[in-house]
């Protein structure tokens, strides 16, 4: 991903030196149960500033977030919008004075159309009491235009737009919930807006932010990703435990910097092996599997490697491992793990020949919300405990506590929490103890670490290399492509459904494979909007 | 965790148990000499059985994510079936019963062949099939209630007495020992509550979740047909109850997921909802003998119950937002819902 970028510069007619901050936040103390979750944080946000909040999990964000909010009380300090300030009264108050909220979920209707989304949760105008289309259109267009939407058509669902539209379709709502004033709004939050969008729409999604920051409004951008905030935000804001450890602008700072400011040490990329190891024996044989957007994929994998895929969204690379662990069925092609055929569509007996499945969706198709922690790592072989006619409680116990400890999953006893309620990251642990503790001789895993904080990602990226190294073959597609170049002996470019290219030791590096995402000829891009123009043509 | 939390949601789990045991005291300080006796004890227990065993044959669908409407048309269809067999046909008992189970274990599978392989909603699926079943029941009976069989045998079949008790409701505890080892302390069990909670992920796990699904419902097809056989044996079959017991059933499976295991379709939680209601119910009719008691009080219990466990629980996913702020500073999925709100 590029550094580079022309984005705070264009934005920078809009800040005019020495005029007031948008949001100031003072001292904000916050404690739960006496302990400092917050601790005298300050800084404060310019008009027409893009400003990243960054830390881990834990180190206080969200709650930072709620303050602002108004849905926890600080035990001290203040929060001045435009100089004027919060009084803790209720959510309304937050709102009134103009800070508005975006969070990850975006609170879209799929099946409702863009001009109904834009007012929900307020009226529709009026006209002697029934509802005034022609007004609606108007307002609506007005508020996309303020994120670049303005061309979007008012009548499609929201289910047929990228998720970047859906996001911007939120924000546009968002700054514009009452029809009546056509201000901008003064403070837009966004909590982890890309967390779950593929890197291509990212690029989108970031020329909406540089729009909102362009017209005035001060932007509070949470985020995992470190990319995003040298490509996007003018500062930064770092907090560790709850105390705010670093502001400063974001061209003063190196990625390494950052992170290092963020854990508080210094965090090496997991050990690469790139002398070019003895190949061990093929496991896994993928021949001509087509199906949606997969048009051919034929390739191997070897026992002890970890193989990665890349590739834009709708480059067939998003259902390549669904269709190799026999989610759905294929139309044609076939499957060989170490020789013998993988049924399609029958996801039980892919287990039972030891090919375990990481998909990308983690609440909707990875894991039980309403089950345990325990229970959502134990049910792929939940048999195993089932002895003498009784299922034995405590023998599954001990051994997910033993999983749960080796994998570092907190809090301790998560056990017997409901598996939402844990964290992101310790989230992804339990779903990679599921997996693991079934000894399988091939992990597919999609998107292993999205939404996980820095720290849990380390230690992720760790457990996967220690885990081919006993010999398992693993495949790992993702849109991450620093994680690709972190861990893989191997990396397979997906474009248009086929397989274009097959990068090897120093190939691995993200702008290379950017580089044959995009296709071979294109440079390493100077600039944000140009890359997006060229991922738009790619994906489209 | 607090013990002065501890102990609320220890009264929040058994709440139908003081409940109950709040109405026995009641009734018995205003009813003593016709509600505490053992003749209502034994009663309430007996007429109860049969609700308690249809409610509990909801238990595998509901935890499993599915709706079994037409076990309602299945009691009526296996009460008028066993009784024909045996007054028409001149069928044993025995062999009439194991007719009838096999047939509405055959209703079963088609409601599951319905559900699971052309896909229909087993809501919608299940209210269908409710109806041709009882269009099939009036075909066999042309309108005409059977003349229950003479035999001695049939009327012992529920009506022996066993420790004071009809052991019809030995029969229904039996049933409900046999349920709660199967979703307690079996890996079918816990298929059951993972495909519940999200059907392609258990699926993605190795859940072979459409076998799951086929089963359940020829579990609750087979239950029903025994609750109509033991009615039939103890009142005589009806042409018309069946359907009335599907509301009391449905609405005491779904109170028992406030109880013990909150949020659980479970098999005590059941049984308590049940005779805590009919508890209350007993001691009203003792006071003052109306009809509408009945209704009104299963109603009002339900909508009250479901709606109160709901308020706990969203307040118990409040405080665990706290907490996972504290231990870990958020991020968990259960802050989704608090800034989403606060922006609309």
């Amino acid at each position: 991903m590029s550094q580079a970028s022309a984005q705070p510069a264009r934005r920078a007619a809009a800040r005019e030196a020495g005029r007031p901050p948008r949001l100031a936040v003072e001292g904000i103390v916050k404690k739960f149960s006496g302990t400092r979750v917050l601790d005298d944080v300050s800084f404060e946000i310019l008009p027409g500033e893009v400003h990243a909040l960054l830390g881990h999990n834990g180190s206080g964000k969200s709650t930072l977030i709620k303050c602002l909010a108004n849905y926890y009380i600080p035990d001290g300090g203040r929060i001045t919008v435009d100089g004027e300030g919060l009084s803790f009264a209720g959510p309304g108050d937050s709102a009134r004075l103009g800070l508005r909220f975006v969070h990850q979920d975006l609170g879209l209707v799929d099946s409702c159309s863009v001009l109904d989304s834009m007012f929900l949760g307020r009226s529709f105008p009026t006209r002697f009491g029934v509802i005034s289309w022609s007004t609606a259109r108007e307002s609506a267009r007005l508020s996309l235009s303020r994120v670049g939407l303005q061309h979007l058509d008012l009548d499609s669902p929201i289910e047929e737009l990228t998720p970047s539209q859906k996001t911007g379709v939120a924000i546009a709502r968002a700054l514009n919930t009452d029809a009546s004033t056509e201000d901008a709004a003064a403070v837009l939050v966004l909590d982890e807006p890309t967390a779950t969008l593929p890197a291509a729409e990212v690029e989108n999604l970031l020329l909406i932010v540089d729009q909102v920051a362009a017209a005035g409004t001060a932007v509070l951008y949470v985020t995992h990703r470190l990319d995003e905030v040298f490509q996007v935000a003018d500062r930064l804001t770092v907090l560790r435990d709850g105390v705010n450890v670093a502001t400063r602008r974001v061209d003063e700072m190196t990625k390494d910097e950052l992170i290092v400011t963020m854990v508080g040490y210094s965090i090496e990329k997991a050990e690469r092996t790139d002398a070019v190891r003895e190949r061990l024996p093929e496991l896994l044989r993928v021949e001509g599997v087509r199906a949606g957007a997969v048009r051919d994929a034929t390739f191997t994998v070897h026992e002890g490697e970890i193989l990665g895929l890349a590739g834009l969204t709708g480059s067939g690379r998003e259902e390549a491992l669904g269709l190799i662990f026999g989610a759905h069925r294929r139309e044609r092609g076939k499957v060989l793990l170490r020789g013998v055929e993988l049924p399609a569509g029958d996801p039980a007996s892919s287990i039972g020949h030891g090919v375990a499945y990481l998909p990308a969706e983690r609440k909707t198709h990875g894991s039980i919300l309403t089950l345990t922690a325990a229970d959502n790592c134990s049910v792929t072989d939940v048999r195993r405990f089932f002895k003498r006619g009784f299922l034995r409680r405590s023998l599954e116990e001990e051994e997910v506590a033993a999983w749960f400890q080796r994998l570092q999953v907190k809090p301790l006893g998560a056990q017997g929490l409901a598996f939402g309620a844990l964290s992101g990251g310790n989230q992804q642990k339990v779903l990679f103890a599921k997996w693991l503790r079934c000894k399988p001789s091939v992990l597919l895993f999609d998107e292993p670490t999205q939404g996980v904080d820095v720290g849990a990602q380390r230690e992720l990226h760790e457990l996967m290399r220690e885990v081919a190294a006993d010999g398992t073959g693993a495949v790992v597609s993702s849109s991450d492509l620093a994680e690709l170049e972190a861990i893989c002996d191997r990396v397979l470019v997906f474009r248009n459904g086929e397989v274009v290219a097959e990068l090897t030791g120093d190939q691995i590096q993200e702008h290379e494979i950017a580089q044959w995402c995009l296709g071979r000829d294109v440079r390493a891009p100077e600039h944000v909007s140009h890359i997006s123009d060229e991922l738009t043509k790619d994906a489209s | 965790m607090t013990d002065k939390r501890r102990l609320s949601l220890g009264l929040d789990r058994y709440s139908g148990l003081w409940i109950w045991a709040a109405l026995i005291v009641v009734f018995g300080v205003l009813r003593p000499d016709t509600f505490l006796t053992s003749t209502t004890l034994h009663s309430v227990a007996a007429q109860q059985a049969i609700v308690a065993i249809l409610a509990l044959g909801l238990v595998i669908p509901l935890a499993t994510g599915v709706f079994d409407l037409s076990i309602g048309a299945n009691v009526g269809f296996a009460a008028v079936f066993v009784t024909l067999l045996q007054s028409d046909h001149g069928l044993g008992m025995w062999s009439a019963i194991a007719l009838t189970v096999l047939v509405s274990a055959l209703i079963g599978a088609i409601n599951g062949f319905v559900v699971v392989v052309l896909k229909v909603d087993s809501f919608i699926a299940t209210l269908g099939s409710s109806s041709i079943v009882i269009a099939t029941q009036t075909i066999v009976t042309k309108l005409q209630q059977p003349v229950p069989p003479p035999d001695a045998g049939w009327r012992s079949l529920t009506q022996t007495e066993f420790f004071g008790f009809q052991i019809i409701v030995v029969y229904m505890l039996a049933l409900g020992l046999l349920l709660w080892w199967v979703l307690e302390y079996t890996p079918f069990g816990r298929y059951v509550y993972a495909t519940g909670g999200n059907r392609e992920a258990a699926r993605l796990s190795g859940v072979r979740v459409d076998k799951l699904i086929f089963l359940s419902l020829v579990t609750s097809a087979v239950i029903g047909s025994i609750a109509g056989i033991l009615y039939a044996s103890r009142t005589a079959p009806s042409l018309t109850f069946g359907n009335t017991l599907l509301l009391p059933a449905f609405a005491a499976a779904f109170l028992g997921t406030t109880q013990l295991k909150p949020g659980k379709f479970n098999v005590w939680g059941t049984i308590i909802a049940i005779y805590a209601l009919a508890t209350g119910i007993k001691g009203l009719q003792l006071i003052n003998n109306q009809r509408w008691l009945d209704d009104m009080f299963n109603g009002v219990a339900l909508i009250g119950a479901v709606a109160l466990a709901g308020a706990r629980l969203r307040a118990a996913q409040h405080q665990r937002r706290i907490k996972a702020v504290e231990v870990d500073g958020g991020g968990s999925d259960a802050d989704t819902g608090v800034l989403a709100g606060t922006h609309r």
